[in-house]
């Protein structure tokens, strides 16, 4: 027979699983402290929903289906552009900020890694004002919820989208030079960004600051004071205000540590407008969350708004908390196994019953059936008596009553 | 105090790049060239070494490994592992290019028959100058296609073009140079800024 094993990574055992939950329970759990509400989206969307949007998701690399009508669909490859939508065509939403977070499996397929078609993003989306003090809690979120997963040491790198674009405007590039460019820079390849913006006709200062973008990475302060060499027009000096002015309020969460600037940050997707930002966790070598301002997307949809989000990669999350050793999964199997004789059923399973309702997990057996789980407490229902193990110490009790009572003290001790 | 590990390429990449870590004063104590030894570390104990096959290095620091990889340049490009590339090291000077039978010059075709160590470059190259091929991948003798009929062209690392002469091949294209290059992955960059930028210094100066 053919096993028709799926080579993807996606914790189908019941141990990968529950670690995954508590995973996605924290993300959960934080968000919903910032004031953020869950929302979901569509699996199918119109392939023309992305292929009309530049710069977004590359045609490629998503999974297209047809429905009956002949249409074309896509499998949902990013979950911002149908949110953007959404809120966009429901104006009256507007009135007030709306801050949204999801946990939706996103499905993308490329030649280099044909086995992951599928992964997981718990993102959020900020709707509302431009204001560096949104921009800046947005960021603080993400700090606080990779504080949550005990990461020792994360970065979070920040620059703004508009900083290359403005250089860029300045000159008079064909789109395959722009590309190859913006790949020296992503790759702070400056040995061969010399001799390559030596072959293109721009002018001497852009030039120079072009070539200064991949050194402009690390301290705050300190690049603060770097790029100010660079800025060419007025329009970049609000760029660099911009970024100053929200670091000015992350450093008033206390958060600086977590922070480096880093101008050859660009974003493949194209609808970013002013701050992007990255998230690395040591030895992981791609972003474990990505996200910026995109003010412009929602003009697609005839509504312009000021909008900001990020989205973790969660199976890269799960990859670095396995790899640093943080995803043990603490809890036992069940909490109690009870034992008992036929004679004893009636007491036993209601026993359980009421256990259950408290909230315990419970397994009940025959005492001939052998059970390989390890719980944290063993009840026997034998003919003449009760019993209660824990830790290899018996203590009879003849009620229910009773062993409620042996449960409380047992819990009392621990806390 | 944590350590940066480097990932380096067995063979002539390890021993130039040790003797030139030598120079800016980090002593690598237990490195003889015959030790069979995989993993080293310098006297103060502030770097790793790993020694692995050069072609495996861009893996090692793309997924994190180790933090930086000292490598030639025709195994970044193949790989097209997504690190920072941030020094040429010049050393390993050599380049790619594409050859054929002497006396052959490069035709298009409907479709060209490409041999090569390297198919994600000769895709690469023939892509840009849009030309359909088919690639062989080889492991070794590259420059025996051609002759036996194999592939119409190769593509390949030469460093004077000796060999490729002496097998009745001849140069017709340059694709790019290559040397020796430094990569860092991306994480690490971000998480040991400090430590990997003072030793990317340290090399630098010695390299000026």
């Amino acid at each position: 027979m053919q096993p028709y094993v799926i080579d993807a990574n996606n914790g189908s055992s019941v141990e990968d699983f529950q670690i995954r939950e508590n995973l996605i329970t924290t993300l959960k759990n934080r968000f919903t402290t910032y004031g953020y509400k869950q929302v979901r989206t569509s699996t199918f969307e119109y392939y023309d929903l992305y292929s009309t949007i530049s710069g977004t998701v590359n045609k490629d690399e998503m999974i297209k289906v047809i429905d009956s009508g002949g249409k074309v669909l896509v499998l949902r490859p990013d979950v911002t552009i149908p949110i953007t939508r959404m809120i966009a065509l429901n104006k009256q939403h507007l009135s007030d900020n709306l801050r949204l977070f999801y946990m939706l499996d996103v499905f993308r397929q490329s030649v280099e890694q044909a086995d992951e078609k599928e992964s997981t993003q718990a993102g959020i989306e900020y709707f509302g004002e431009n204001k560096p003090e949104v921009d800046s809690e947005v960021i603080m979120l993400a700090i606080h919820t990779l504080k949550d997963l005990d990461f020792s040491n994360f970065k979070i790198e920040m620059g703004h989208a508009g900083f290359f674009k403005e250089l860029i405007s300045q000159t008079t590039l064909s789109q395959a030079e722009i590309d190859q460019l913006q790949i020296l820079i992503q790759s702070k390849n400056i040995v061969e960004m010399e001799p390559f913006l030596t072959s293109l006709s721009i002018n001497e200062d852009v030039k120079k600051a072009i070539q200064m973008i991949p050194l402009l990475y690390g301290d705050p302060a300190h690049v603060i004071q770097q790029a100010k060499d660079i800025i060419l027009n007025d329009e970049m000096e609000v760029l660099l205000q911009n970024l100053i002015e929200v670091y000015e309020v992350i450093k008033d969460y206390g958060v600086e540590d977590s922070i480096v600037f880093n101008f050859g940050l660009i974003n493949n997707m194209n609808y970013y407008s002013g701050i992007i930002f990255q998230g690395f966790v040591a030895n992981v070598g791609k972003p474990v969350l990505m996200g910026g301002r995109y003010d412009n997307l929602g003009e697609q949809y005839g509504t312009g708004m000021p909008a900001i989000g990020f989205a973790f990669e969660v199976d890269l999350l799960l990859h670095a908390l396995n790899q640093q050793g943080l995803s043990d999964d603490q809890n036992p199997s069940v909490d109690m196994i009870i034992y008992y004789e036929k004679l004893k059923q009636r007491e036993a399973l209601s026993t359980a019953f009421r256990l259950r309702e408290a909230g315990y997990q419970v397994l009940t057996s025959l005492s001939d059936t052998n059970n390989t789980a390890s719980p944290t407490y063993i009840v026997s229902y034998e003919e003449n008596q009760n019993q209660f193990l824990l830790n290899g110490k018996k203590t009879e009790f003849s009620s229910y009553a009773d062993l409620y009572e042996l449960l409380r003290d047992e819990k009392g001790e621990v806390t | 105090m944590s350590y940066i590990t480097l990932a380096l390429a067995k063979g002539r990449t390890a021993k130039s790049t040790i003797t030139l870590l030598e120079n800016t004063g980090i002593q690598f104590k237990d490195f003889h060239e015959d030790s069979r030894k995989l993993v080293f570390y310098d006297s103060d104990k502030t770097i790793k070494v790993v020694f692995v096959k050069a072609v495996d290095v861009p893996t090692y620091v793309e997924k994190g490994a180790a933090d930086i990889g000292i490598v030639g340049k025709d195994n970044i490009l193949e790989s097209q592992a997504d690190v920072y590339e941030m020094l040429d090291l010049k050393l390993g000077k050599c380049k790619f290019v594409v050859a054929g039978k002497i006396g052959s010059t490069l035709e298009k075709k409907q479709k060209l028959t490409i041999a090569s160590k390297y198919p994600t470059i000769a895709k690469k190259f023939f892509q840009k100058i849009n030309q359909p091929i088919e690639t062989v991948k080889l492991n070794g003798s590259v420059e025996l296609a051609p002759l036996i009929g194999l592939a119409d062209y190769i593509v390949d690392i030469v460093e004077t073009g000796n060999t490729i002469n002496e097998n009745g091949l001849t140069i017709l294209e340059e694709i790019e140079d290559i040397s020796t290059r430094l990569i860092v992955n991306k994480a690490s960059f971000a998480t040991k800024s400090d430590n990997i930028r003072q030793f990317i210094n340290r090399l630098k100066s010695v390299l000026e």
